[in-house]
């Protein structure tokens, strides 16, 4: 799965964390959970675990601390997904 | 440099079922803080809360260190809470607006540390919330917290209303009127009194129904 496919499907995973469907629409790699996405901080979790069942993947603590951007949620999602290919 | 961070978890916005799966809090609780959960005084605490209060600690830790720590990245497994006292008497009862200053009133406390920092957060629990506050020194001296509920959980209006919730308690805490606040790039709050910054740590939260505000000042 490339990096395009990978954002694509991850705003199905932000989509229920955000208000603002306009903004998640066209977010790209720089885009901020909680500062553009408004996300509350209460649902990082929820969005980690989400994103173990969307690819089927397991998130540890190491890498989870690093998603808290769009590219950043990409690179650990990319990096998962090749391990387990 | 003083700091101040707080945080606030509403509980009819929390999928209980989910909290409560290992797969969850072991994201953020690590071993040694989830055996704090078979002492005792847990015994009366539901599970969930004792999970968000872990969590409520910890993002209140990481945004006191992240006006110290500009470059700090939110790791909440490395924000190691150390021990937790629960309180005798724990009401469950809330106000529309509660605001500290009740000499008597018990909360949950304890320490955090991250790395070579050693902070003390007090929590306050009710049937509707979990909010925390964490400070340098385990008195909170000159530490205002303020809690209060509002009418609709849209992000514009709690966004509003915490800001003036703030800003009503400065103004009277400062007796100055044009005031304003703004984010740094970090994300951090901070006052202005007209064009001059304020040097005066402020942090706020909203969650659900409920807007949380904390600072530190000497003026009073």
């Amino acid at each position: 799965m490339d990096r395009t496919a990978i954002l694509s499907e991850l705003k199905k995973v932000l989509s229920p964390y955000t208000e603002n469907k306009e903004q998640l629409n066209g977010i790209t790699e720089d885009t901020d959970l909680i500062k553009d996405l408004k996300i509350n901080s209460a649902n990082l979790v929820d969005i980690i675990i989400d994103a173990e069942s969307q690819y089927n993947i397991e998130i540890d603590f190491d890498a989870a601390e690093k998603m808290y951007n769009v590219g950043n949620c990409i690179d650990v999602i990319s990096e998962k997904l090749n391990k387990t290919a | 440099m003083k700091s101040a961070g707080n945080d606030i978890v509403a509980l009819n916005a929390i999928d209980i079922q989910r909290t409560t799966s290992t797969a969850f809090y072991s994201k953020f609780i690590i071993p040694e803080e989830r055996a704090f959960y078979q002492q005792p005084q847990f015994g009366a605490v539901p599970f969930q809360n004792f999970v968000w209060l872990l969590w409520s600690v910890k993002e209140s830790a990481y945004k006191y260190l992240k006006r110290l720590q500009p470059d700090l990245v939110f790791s909440p497994s490395k924000l190691i809470i150390r021990n937790i006292t629960v309180p005798h008497i724990q009401s469950t009862a809330e106000a529309a607006v509660w605001e500290s200053g009740n000499k008597n009133e018990e909360f949950h406390t304890g320490e955090v540390i991250s790395g070579t920092h050693r902070l003390y957060f007090r929590s306050k629990i009710t049937g509707g919330f979990i909010a925390s506050i964490v400070n340098d020194t385990p008195g909170f001296e000159n530490v205002y917290w303020g809690i209060k509920s509002i009418q609709n959980t849209s992000y514009e209006h709690q966004s509003t209303e915490v800001r003036e919730f703030i800003l009503n308690k400065l103004r009277q805490i400062l007796s100055v009127d044009n005031l304003r606040i703004e984010k740094t790039s970090e994300g951090c709050p901070v006052v202005f009194n007209a064009e001059n910054l304020l040097d005066i740590a402020v942090s706020f939260t909203h969650h659900g129904y409920f807007v949380a505000y904390s600072f530190y000042s000497v003026s009073s």
